[in-house]
C-alpha cells in the first residue's frame, strides 16, 4: 500500500509516518504542501492520501479538489486543526473521505488510519 | 440605526476561555501533561524571559494574534514529548514542534468561536533571548502564564476592534 502524506509540519508527518509503520505501511511519500503533493500525485499511484488543511503554497482543501478532478475514488483523509462544523461540511462536499481533528490521541490516529488501510487491502 | 461595535478588549476577553480550554486539551492529548495556569494579566511592555515564540494571525469576522512563548527547556521538551527526540538547543525540529503545538491551540480555540468564522495563519517562529512581540496600538493583549511538567510558558491573545 502506498500512502501520500501531506503536512507542512515535519513533526506531524513524523507522528503519522510512525503510526503507519506500526500498521505495516512503509511506502509513504511525504509532501510539505499541497502543490508538492499534487506533483507527486500526478507522477505516482497512491492508495490513500492523508492531508493537512492549512499549508503554504496550496492548502489541503484545494489539494482535495484537485485530486478529485483527477480521481473520484481514492480515499482522502483530512487531518487538521479545522474543527468547525462548517469546515467539516466544506471538506465533505469537496469529496474528503474522512476527517480527523488535531489534537488526536495515538489510538485515535491509529483507529482512523486502520479503517482506510483495512478497506484498501 | 446604530452599528454595534465590539471593542478589542471585549473580543480578547471572549477568546481567553477558549484558549484556556484548548491549551489544556492540547497539552493533555499531545504532551501527556496538564498545564497549571499561574497568571492572567495585560501584557507587559517589557520582554518576557522566553527563548522562543510561535505567532499565529487570526482573521475573519475578527482579527487578532495568538502567541505561545516558552523557555528553551520547555520547547526542547515539546519536541521530546511529541517525537521522543532529545535536542540540545532550539533547532529546526524544535521550532516546528512549537509551531505545531501553537497551531493546535489556536485551532481548538477558534473552533469554540464558530460565529466569528475565523481563519488562522501558518505559525511564524521567533527565537532568541529577550525577544518581544509587538502589537498595533489599539490592541491590548492579555497574557496567560502557565507552569507545567515541561516548563514555563505563556500565551498572549490580542484582537483589534470588531466593527
Amino acid at each position: 500500500m502506498k500512502v501520500l502524506l501531506v503536512d507542512d509540519s515535519g513533526t506531524m508527518r513524523t507522528i503519522q509516518r510512525r503510526c503507519l509503520s506500526k500498521l505495516g505501511i512503509e511506502d509513504v511519500t511525504e509532501a510539505e504542501d499541497g502543490q508538492q503533493a499534487l506533483e507527486f500525485f500526478e507522477r505516482q499511484q497512491f492508495d490513500v492520501v492523508l492531508s493537512d488543511w492549512n499549508m503554504p503554497v496550496m492548502d489541503g482543501l484545494t489539494l482535495l479538489k484537485e485530486i478529485r478532478q483527477r480521481n473520484k475514488d481514492i480515499p482522502v483523509v483530512m487531518i487538521t486543526t479545522e474543527a468547525e462544523r462548517a469546515r467539516v461540511v466544506t471538506a465533505i462536499q469537496a469529496g474528503c473521505s474522512d476527517y480527523l481533528v488535531k489534537p488526536f490521541t495515538p489510538d485515535g490516529l491509529k483507529e482512523k488510519l486502520e479503517k482506510w488501510i483495512t478497506i484498501n487491502t | 440605526m446604530t452599528t454595534a461595535i465590539m471593542s478589542s478588549a471585549e473580543l480578547t476577553a471572549e477568546y481567553i476561555n477558549p484558549v484556556i480550554t484548548a491549551t489544556k486539551s492540547v497539552f493533555e492529548t499531545m504532551l501527556g501533561c496538564t498545564p497549571k495556569r499561574t497568571g492572567l494579566h495585560l501584557k507587559d511592555a517589557k520582554a518576557a524571559p522566553y527563548a522562543i515564540s510561535a505567532v499565529i494571525g487570526i482573521s475573519g469576522r475578527a482579527a487578532g494574534t495568538i502567541v505561545v512563548s516558552m523557555t528553551e527547556q520547555a520547547a526542547i521538551a515539546v519536541l521530546d514529548r511529541f517525537l521522543d527526540i532529545q535536542a540540545d538547543e532550539i533547532n529546526t525540529e524544535v521550532c516546528d514542534a512549537v509551531g505545531e503545538l501553537t497551531n493546535m491551540i489556536a485551532g481548538a480555540a477558534k473552533a469554540q468561536l464558530e460565529r466569528y468564522e475565523l481563519s488562522i495563519s501558518i505559525p511564524n517562529i521567533v527565537s532568541g533571548p529577550n525577544h518581544n512581540i509587538h502589537y498595533t496600538s489599539e490592541v491590548k493583549p492579555i497574557c496567560i502564564v502557565y507552569e507545567s511538567e515541561i516548563g514555563s510558558f505563556s500565551i498572549e491573545v490580542g484582537f483589534s476592534n470588531l466593527k
